[in-house]
């Protein structure tokens, strides 16, 4: 923490004598802005079960196929740990590693929504957003979810194309960890979305 | 260094450049604070001028003096204006101003991200007023139920903009929160531990987590309403298994936090004013900020009363009804910390006190009629009357028109260096609250008697016309009552009473400051060891050594959020015209939106897109300077 020590004071009672360079302002937002995300998922849960309720056999017969909800699961949730190494390695200054970790969460993350362009072909055949009330529900998820990935790869690639992550004395000051948060919530909005709308729909039709 | 020298350093760090682009570009939260307030105060009176419009159609029975159409698109636009773009906004300013100064910081915590929730703000009211000039403004009341706001009964564009407008809003208000809890948990005076914060400070971060939660399902349930109208999806129709009730839900959800949203911050303001007024500290501190805190959770449970007539299950009806009524604890409170305060102090009657106390009177009035209200059968009988029109507007001008007049009269000596005149004050005071009254109480009668809110016309004969003549007389003198403070505000910016620091004797740190202070706002940082820093012998800016100026560029103190020990030196950023450019492009797409342009909505993304990276590029200018 040499590089970004701010010392014109002396000290005092209320003061201590050198004093760091604040760098927690931007990841306290990401942390707010993934809480606000959050509930705006939880909106969309709730109104794909609000539209559910009172309605028979709504998903029983025709419950979404999950062979590629699987794959994008493990595309996300390996990316998740990639980007976490690599928040890891920037603590530790390894800085090269961190960028070449931040490089194969990007192409996870590219991975996973090329994936979901299959997924996306492969529910279409059956039900579109214009069929009924579900459709609607479903691919207003989905593409919600589809948006946030792309946004969160936009950040990933922007963050790797950034000159430096050694601690500066210039914003952003941790891009890397706010771009990992971002990250993480986004893996978790996945697992969310597949247990929601793909796993639990197929396992209640062995209920009936 | 004198201090003279370090005045004038200090100075040339913080000051914006006086040029067009310093206009566009500046961060400073004063400047910012100061166009909330003046903006939120121009949207009042353009929605005041249309509510007045409405009284007049509706003095006498059988009146036509416009189109039905024309009637529905005025009254929407009265009460989206005045719920949305003057009722919060009006307060974020006061926030703005006031919060940094109060807690000692020379800034808020992302200044940029603060210019971006006014250009935001700004812009999506532009938007929303765009439909208007088209003849094609929103017309289904201010929460727009569907379906009658799909497509098949509301083909113009009114409700497109009213859904596009309103997610740049929400955009607006989301970053606005995030803005202020970081501000007021990291930004504090050392010294200022969390016990010791005024109580604006626990209103405003209340409100802003509020925020936080609720706005988001409004985003999801304007997005919904625009799939539906022009996109072919069926959230809200039966017909391919859609509910109507969808939007009822998504919308209350984030209508009752909303009310919290644009009353809290308000208190607050009641809460700063009675103790300094009174000239003793307020009376249960603790509850008071509690009981904010608490109304702020609760507010989260109870949006079901607004459907009562839904129907729904009877331990559903019963939580609500609940839920509803154990919120009132948490106002009564708070009035009753403010009624022992000036019990137990010596009051002095200035014009800010006269607004308090109007506020007082006026929300235990919209208060009581809210309760009965929470009261299902009576509910059931009251439902889509004017009784709810009088309720609402009691408790919006009761919670937020005066509490905001109140602080008008009494931050306008710090925000321009003049005292309003009070005699004028006193004037425009007592005009608005007999003008008010006489306006709305007889609401609550011809609701009771059964006149049903936002119709056109009415016949004669059933008992409502000599109460709605009433109401529109009413309505005119509270519009009076405006007008001369209006009158006040721009008489006193030239010919006021000098102000000085401290007119009114207050306790708090944004009092110790010149009036209208610095761009730095103050050269020696702050300490505080008491609620009440200008009340106790502890002199805060004492710095004989010169330890607390933070003169090496654009510095200010990073604190512990719940002791405020000091930790570390946040680097402010320099003017930029990003914000403006950010909100300008994610408007432009949104308008594109409106009209289905979705080549020219890809773009205005990709825009919104190429600002955010020009924002956020790190820059070596400043640097070296530290």
């Amino acid at each position: 923490m040499t590089t970004n020590t701010i010392a014109p004071n002396r000290g005092s009672k209320f003061i201590p004598t050198a004093l760091p360079l604040d760098d927690t302002r931007g990841i306290w937002a990401m942390w707010m802005v993934v809480a606000t995300e959050a509930a705006l998922f939880v909106c969309l849960f709730g109104a794909y079960f609000y539209l559910e309720n009172n309605k028979d056999r709504w998903t029983y017969n025709t419950p979404p196929a999950e062979h590629w909800g699987w794959g994008m699961l493990g595309a996300l949730i390996v990316s998740g740990f990639t980007i976490w190494l690599g928040d890891r390695a920037v603590i530790r200054q390894a800085y090269l590693r961190a960028r070449a970790l931040l490089a194969c969460t990007l192409l996870l993350g590219l991975g996973f929504l090329i994936m979901e362009g299959f997924d996306y072909a492969s529910h279409w055949a059956t039900l579109t957003p214009y069929s009924n009330s579900y459709g609607s529900i479903f691919y207003t998820i989905e593409s919600f979810d589809a948006l946030h990935v792309i946004v969160g790869v936009l950040i990933l690639g922007y963050v790797l194309a950034m000159p430096r992550y050694a601690p500066a004395r210039r914003a952003p000051y941790r891009p890397y960890r706010v771009a990992a948060i971002y990250w993480y919530f986004v893996v978790i909005v996945w697992i969310a979305i597949f247990f929601l709308l793909y796993v639990m729909p197929n396992l209640r039709i062995y209920g009936f | 260094m004198s201090t003279t020298a370090v005045a004038q350093r200090l100075q040339s760090i913080w000051e914006t450049p006086k040029s067009v682009w310093g206009w566009f570009a500046t961060v400073d939260h004063k400047e910012i604070g100061i166009r909330y307030l003046v903006t939120a105060f121009l949207f009042m009176c353009v929605a005041g001028v249309e509510a007045l419009i409405v009284r007049v159609q509706l003095a006498r029975p059988d009146q036509a003096l416009m189109s039905p159409e024309m009637y529905d698109q005025l009254f929407s636009m009265h009460g989206i204006t005045m719920i949305f773009w003057y009722a919060s906004p009006i307060l974020s300013g006061f926030s703005n101003y006031l919060i940094p100064l109060m807690i000692g910081s020379r800034d808020m915590a992302y200044p940029r991200l603060n210019a971006f929730t006014y250009w935001s703000f700004l812009f999506s009211g532009i938007l929303v007023y765009v439909a208007p000039f088209m003849g094609q403004a929103p017309h289904a009341g201010w929460f727009s139920y569907v379906p009658y706001t799909l497509y098949s009964y509301s083909p113009s564009r009114g409700m497109d903009f009213y859904a596009m407008a309103l997610i740049l809003f929400t955009i607006s208000i989301t970053a606005g929160g995030i803005n202020f809890i970081t501000t007021i948990l990291k930004m504090r005076a050392p010294g200022m531990s969390i016990n010791k914060m005024p109580l604006m400070c626990y209103s405003t971060m209340t409100m802003s987590f509020v925020g936080l939660f609720g706005m988001p399902a409004l985003t999801a349930a304007c997005i919904f309403l625009e799939l539906d109208r022009r996109w072919g999806t069926h959230f809200f129709s039966p017909a391919a298994g859609g509910n109507p009730i969808l939007w009822q839900q998504l919308f209350w959800f984030f209508g009752h936090p909303w009310v919290y949203i644009v009353f809290l911050p308000a208190t607050a303001i009641v809460s700063m004013i009675i103790p300094v007024f009174s000239r003793r500290p307020i009376v249960g501190y603790s509850y008071v900020a509690v009981s904010t805190m608490l109304t702020g959770a609760v507010g989260f449970s109870v949006w079901m009363h607004h459907m009562f007539t839904d129907g729904m299950s009877d331990m559903t009806m019963s939580f609500f009804s609940a839920g509803s009524m154990m919120i009132s604890i948490f106002t009564i409170v708070q009035i009753i910390c403010w009624v022992v305060t000036m019990w137990k102090g010596r009051v002095v009657m200035t014009t800010a006190m006269y607004y308090a106390l109007g506020t007082i009177a006026a929300l235990v009035v919209g208060g009581l009629n809210g309760v009965v209200t929470g009261i299902i059968p009576l509910d059931w009988q009251a439902h889509n009357t004017y009784f709810i029109v009088g309720h609402i507007h009691y408790v919006l001008i009761g919670s937020n028109m005066f509490p905001v007049f109140a602080g008008l009269y009494y931050w306008y000596p710090k925000m321009t260096g003049r005292k309003l005149s009070e005699t004028l004050g006193k004037w425009s005071f007592w005009i608005m609250f007999i003008g008010f009254n006489v306006g709305f109480f007889p609401m609550q009668i011809v609701g009771l008697l059964g006149m049903p809110r936002r119709i056109y016309t009415y016949p004669a004969g059933l008992g409502w016309s000599a109460s709605n003549m009433i109401e529109t007389v009413g309505a005119f003198a509270l519009g009076i009552g405006i007008l001369l403070s209006i009158i006040n505000f721009v008489y006193s910016r030239r010919f006021g009473q000098i102000a000085g620091k401290n007119p009114w004797n207050a306790d708090t740190l944004e009092w110790d400051l010149d009036s209208p202070p610095e761009p730095y706002s103050m050269v020696h940082l702050p300490t505080v060891i008491t609620r009440h820093p200008l009340w106790d012998n502890h002199d805060e800016s004492a710095d004989p050594n010169d330890e607390r100026i933070l003169d090496n560029g654009r510095l200010t103190y990073i604190t512990t959020w719940l002791d405020a020990k000091v930790v570390s030196i946040a680097k402010m950023p320099e003017e930029t015209i990003a914000p403006m450019l950010l909100a300008l492009t994610m408007a432009l797409c949104l308008l594109a939106l409106c009209f289905q342009l979705v080549y020219w909505a890809c773009g205005g993304f990709g825009a919104t897109l190429l600002v955010a990276f020009y924002w956020l590029w790190p820059r070596e200018k400043g640097e070296e300077a530290l």
